[in-house]
């Protein structure tokens, strides 16, 4: 018996082997194996000759193959073309519909590249990036109880202010290194021009570290006095216009005033910068500086170093390990640490660590402004790929349901000597071909969704040459990938005529079976966004819409501009002096913070147990003007002197401290070690003064433990504008050189839910464009469908079947596909959306009724998309369609 | 003329070549080479040298008749060309005239 060599080897052969040269190759082996046979068995001959094969698997015989003559038939490529462009033509819709989904897919996939490439572009641009690192420290967590879940240790970019002088004197690895506080505002003079400004305190090291570009100055020179500022051309620009800021003298007022020298301006900080700045001041004139020098219990200083060049981490490690013992370890001996914890292995109580500037922005362990989740970027990207992918369902569907009209081409190519393979590269060619056509237009539809991209995203991504070259780069992939992936099924199916049958007029008729699961994916996933999309709008619904027990419309909020000193708290009893003669203004209260403008957490240690609790500085109109419960004791009176020490806390607090009766209480959170501490005076109500991300915390309210930095206005609802005239008027007249700035609380609290507003949209955006498509889809795909059965429907109409019944026969197909759609979708859009919820603390619970509410849309949207064909062709007389027959 | 080199595989192809004559085709070489070198070969390194030599033109070839075994194919059979035989001659004469350089050496203990 002639043993056969496995069949698939012969045929990767065949595939890969240059035909001149096959038969010799293939003959060679075929004798080899035929030994291997004799002397080893059929078995393992079979292995010896798929590694034989394998071997051959070389560039030099590759390498060969005359490419031209086997890949691109370029003398059939016009052919090709011409004949693309004429069934592209004829079928207008289909093109359509095809290029239509494919170019919204792969605009998205082009913007969500950008966003991963400005992602990831942060922070490069600095010249010394890879040895800059930012120190953080990590903490053992003393207000960790069990009652509060904290986790063991604290991470925080915030440290003591003599840190970076410390490290760059004591330790040889530290070349440079600066101090950044980039959270104060202040109030900024130049002639009559004034305006509330960011203030960034750093040292002299920070124009030598980072690549920021000074436009005018000297980087090596500036700062050398301690009243110099460096601002940027934007402030420039508003301050003094094209007029040469340098050397010009401007007043700056936080915490004190002080008149600066202007010695340098700097280009704007770029958008995929982590670090941002509006005027630089040098560090020493932060207020409070000198206490904070000595004050090694203190936190509140972000810290840059840049380290020698080829240091060993390790050692500098252990060097800072020796920073700390020399100026915390007084401090951290004093820390009760249960001693479980302090004898494990290697417990630091107090330890500094380091970040590198290169992966801040993408480090979400350590809080900073700028910082973002990758899984954003991974989010966004599923969603993207998603679309994609339904574009490319509606692709393979529609063009193997319209393939019974390229029948007898693809007969005729066969019969005068096309090749299976040609006939393959002949429709991939077209796909490749509409691909790379969507693409042209998803480029164009890209560039018009960029700027709302950018705001959904809260980023700022400009095209410039090098990203439209990436992007060229990617599209290309993004198209040629699709092209193939799209093209190769419906070309197989295409290439499998067989010309003898096709042209006898035998209709070899397509097996459509294959169409009804795309469908169903494409209908699950479709299904899903609008799912998550509507439990998405309820929640924020829900959110914005609650009753957070207090009352926050019609309420401003405006700074009080001055320093952290009486001064403020007679702003605002002046502004209720000069506001409450008119009619339009309810009341003027004030407070140390508003809601979402910060808040100060006071933690205290009562009968051994540590606790914390949110504290408010207000005066006696707050709770009356924000509308809050007061449901024992009383409210504050200025009359009576004992109440400055006297607090009003929630019930939260109240059932916290386990109290009965919270007016016979005391609560001594000073920890004071005379007396019994604040008296309550009253318990209010509990009122979400945190976002509802989580729940509602102890807090105490007092008259004097800060004071009124902000004051709260409430006005009439009618004719707020008005109001808001006779406000800036008031206080024009009487802080002429304060800037006047406002808020409205219930924006403030909006914002809170910025970025889950944003996802919404995103989301919103995506479901929108995915129900679209995918609606096209079905459109296209029952067309032709019907069409195939027109001459079923002129029998039946004949016959006598009614409208209904021709309706009914057409459209039960899809709603039993969408049901079963709908049946995927649900769990996995439950369980998706169950992990987004538990982000709140106060979140909506999922009900049937969203799967419903959206299943009867989903429904009825495709029962509308494919009803237009069934009425269209049930409406037809069916003498029209029968009498060719 | 430009010289040409050859590689040390190369040259042991070429000289199976001409060795086998007639009967010089990819299995018969590594087979040659298995009994009279004792060394193993690869089949597809035979057939890649093959082709080069053919491109630089050391070596003709062409198909031979049909066959019976070895599943009915053809096979590729090769011979030495002209310009072959030439570079063997002189790579052999450069050898033997280098070889007579070297001291006589002994190799110890013989």
């Amino acid at each position: 018996m002639i043993k056969n060599p496995p069949k698939r080897a012969h045929r990767f052969l065949e595939w890969f082997c240059p035909s001149y040269l096959f038969e010799g190759i293939e003959g060679d082996l075929l004798e080899q194996f035929d030994e291997d046979v004799e002397l080893y068995g059929e078995k393992r001959a079979g292995k010896y000759f798929w590694w034989n094969v394998l071997r051959f698997f070389r560039p030099a015989i590759i390498t060969r193959n005359n490419y031209k003559l086997k890949i691109l038939n370029t003398m059939m490529l016009s052919n090709y073309l011409k004949i693309t462009t004429r069934s592209m033509m004829k079928s207008k819709l289909y093109t359509f519909i095809n290029a239509f989904g494919l170019s919204i897919g792969m605009a998205f996939c082009m913007l969500i590249y950008l966003f991963i490439q400005d992602e990831k572009s942060f922070d490069k641009f600095h010249e010394y990036g890879e040895q800059i690192y930012r120190i953080e420290s990590n903490q053992y967590n003393t207000w960790r109880t069990a009652a509060n879940d904290q986790s063991l240790f604290s991470k925080s970019a915030h440290i003591q202010k003599a840190v970076g002088p410390t490290l760059k004197n004591e330790l040889s690895e530290v070349e440079l290194s600066t101090r950044y506080n980039y959270g104060s505002k202040g109030v900024v003079r130049h002639k009559e021009k004034v305006f509330t400004e960011r203030l960034t305190y750093v040292d002299p090291d920070f124009f030598r570290m980072f690549s920021f570009e000074l436009i005018q100055g000297d980087k090596e020179r500036v700062f050398s006095d301690k009243l110099e500022v460096v601002i940027t051309q934007d402030i420039a620009q508003k301050y003094f216009g094209d007029n040469d800021p340098v050397n010009q003298v401007i007043e700056i007022d936080h915490e004190g005033s002080k008149s600066y020298t202007i010695t340098g301006v700097i280009v704007e900080a770029p958008a995929n910068s982590s670090l941002d700045y509006g005027i630089l001041i040098n560090q020493v004139n932060r207020p409070y500086y000198e206490g904070n020098m000595k004050n090694w219990r203190n936190s509140n200083t972000p810290t840059f170093v840049k380290l020698a060049k080829n240091i060993d981490l390790k050692s500098f490690e252990y060097n800072l390990d020796q920073i700390v013992e020399k100026y915390m370890g007084k401090n951290t001996n004093d820390w009760e640490i249960p001693k479980e914890i302090a004898e494990e292995d290697g417990f630091k109580p107090y330890e500094y660590q380091y970040t590198k500037l290169d992966d801040m922005h993408l480090d979400t362990s350590v809080s900073w402004s700028k910082s973002s989740d990758p899984q954003y970027a991974i989010i966004l990207g599923a969603i993207a790929v998603l679309i994609l992918l339904i574009a490319c369902i509606n692709y393979v569907s529609l063009s193997l349901t319209t393939s019974a009209s390229r029948r007898i081409e693809v007969g005729i190519r066969k019969a005068i000597g096309a090749s299976k393979s040609q006939v393959v590269y002949q429709f991939t060619f077209e796909s490749i071909l509409l691909a790379a056509f969507s693409m042209i237009i998803g480029m164009g539809l890209m560039y018009l969704f960029l700027p709302a991209f950018n705001k959904f995203t809260d980023k700022g991504i400009a095209l410039d040459l090098n990203s439209v070259l990436h992007l060229l780069g990617f599209g290309t992939l993004i198209f040629v990938f699709v092209g193939l992936a799209a093209g190769s099924y419906p070309s197989l199916v295409l290439s499998n005529y067989q010309p003898a049958k096709v042209l006898k007029g035998i209709s070899s008729k397509v097996n459509s079976s294959f169409a009804k699961p795309l469908v169903v994916i494409q209908y699950a996933l479709s299904a899903f966004l609008i799912i998550s999309s509507i439990i998405m709008y309820q929640q924020m619904k829900f959110v914005t819409s609650m009753d957070l027990g207090f009352d926050k419309e019609q309420v401003l909020v405006i700074p009080t501009q001055s320093n952290w000193s009486a001064e403020a708290d007679n702003t605002v009893k002046n502004l209720r002096q000069a506001l409450t003669k008119h009619s339009s203004i309810v009341s003027v209260a004030g407070t140390n913070n508003s809601f979402n403008h910060g808040y100060s957490l006071n933690g205290y240690e009562i009968d051994g147990e540590q606790r914390s609790a949110f504290t408010y500085t207000i005066d006696p109109y707050y709770i009356r003007l924000l509308g809050i419960d007061l449901i024992e004791g009383r409210n504050f009176d200025r009359d009576i002197l004992s109440d400055s020490t006297g607090v009003i806390v929630n019930e939260a607090l109240v059932a916290d401290m386990g109290w009965e009766n919270p007016l016979e209480e005391h609560l001594n959170w000073r920890e004071d070690s005379v007396g019994l501490g604040a008296k309550i005076l009253g318990v209010v109500k509990d009122y979400h003064f945190l976002s509802l991300e989580s729940e509602i915390k102890p807090v105490l309210l007092s008259m004097k433990t800060g004071y009124l930095m902000n004051a709260l206005i409430k006005v009439q609802p009618d004719n707020i504008a008005h109001s808001l005239e006779v406000i800036e008027n008031e206080w024009k007249a009487l802080y002429p050189d304060r800037p006047f700035e406002y808020n409205f609380m219930d924006d403030d609290i909006d914002k809170q839910y910025q970025s889950y507003n944003r996802w919404m949209n995103i989301m919103a955006l995506a479901t929108g464009f995915a129900i679209l498509i995918s609606c096209l889809g079905l459109f296209g795909l029952s067309g032709v469908n019907t069409l195939n059965r027109t001459k079923e429907i002129g029998i039946r109409k004949v016959m006598g079947a009614e409208l209904s019944n021709i309706f009914y026969l057409l459209n039960k197909q899809y709603v039993w596909l969408a049901i079963i759609a709908f049946s995927v979708a649900s769990p996995m859009s439950w369980y998706v959306m169950d992990i987004w919820l538990s982000d709140f603390e106060f979140a909506i619970s999922i009900g049937w009724e969203v799967f419903a509410m959206s299943m009867l849309a989903g429904l009825i949207v495709a029962l509308s998309t494919v009803s237009y064909h069934a009425i269209k062709s049930a409406l037809v007389n069916p003498a029209e369609t029968l009498k060719y027959e | 003329m430009q010289k040409e080199y050859l590689g040390e595989f190369e040259e042991l192809i070429l000289t199976m070549v001409a060795i086998l004559g007639e009967e010089s085709y990819g299995n018969a070489i590594v087979q040659e080479i298995q009994e009279r070198l004792d060394r193993k070969v690869n089949l597809s390194a035979v057939h890649v040298t093959l082709y080069r030599l053919e491109d630089k033109g050391h070596i003709k070839s062409h198909m031979g008749g049909a066959t019976t075994s070895r599943g009915g194919r053809k096979k590729r059979l090769f011979e030495i060309s002209n310009a072959g035989l030439a570079l063997l001659h002189s790579i052999q004469e450069q050898r033997s005239s280098l070889w007579k350089l070297v001291p006589q050496l002994k190799i110890a203990g013989i």
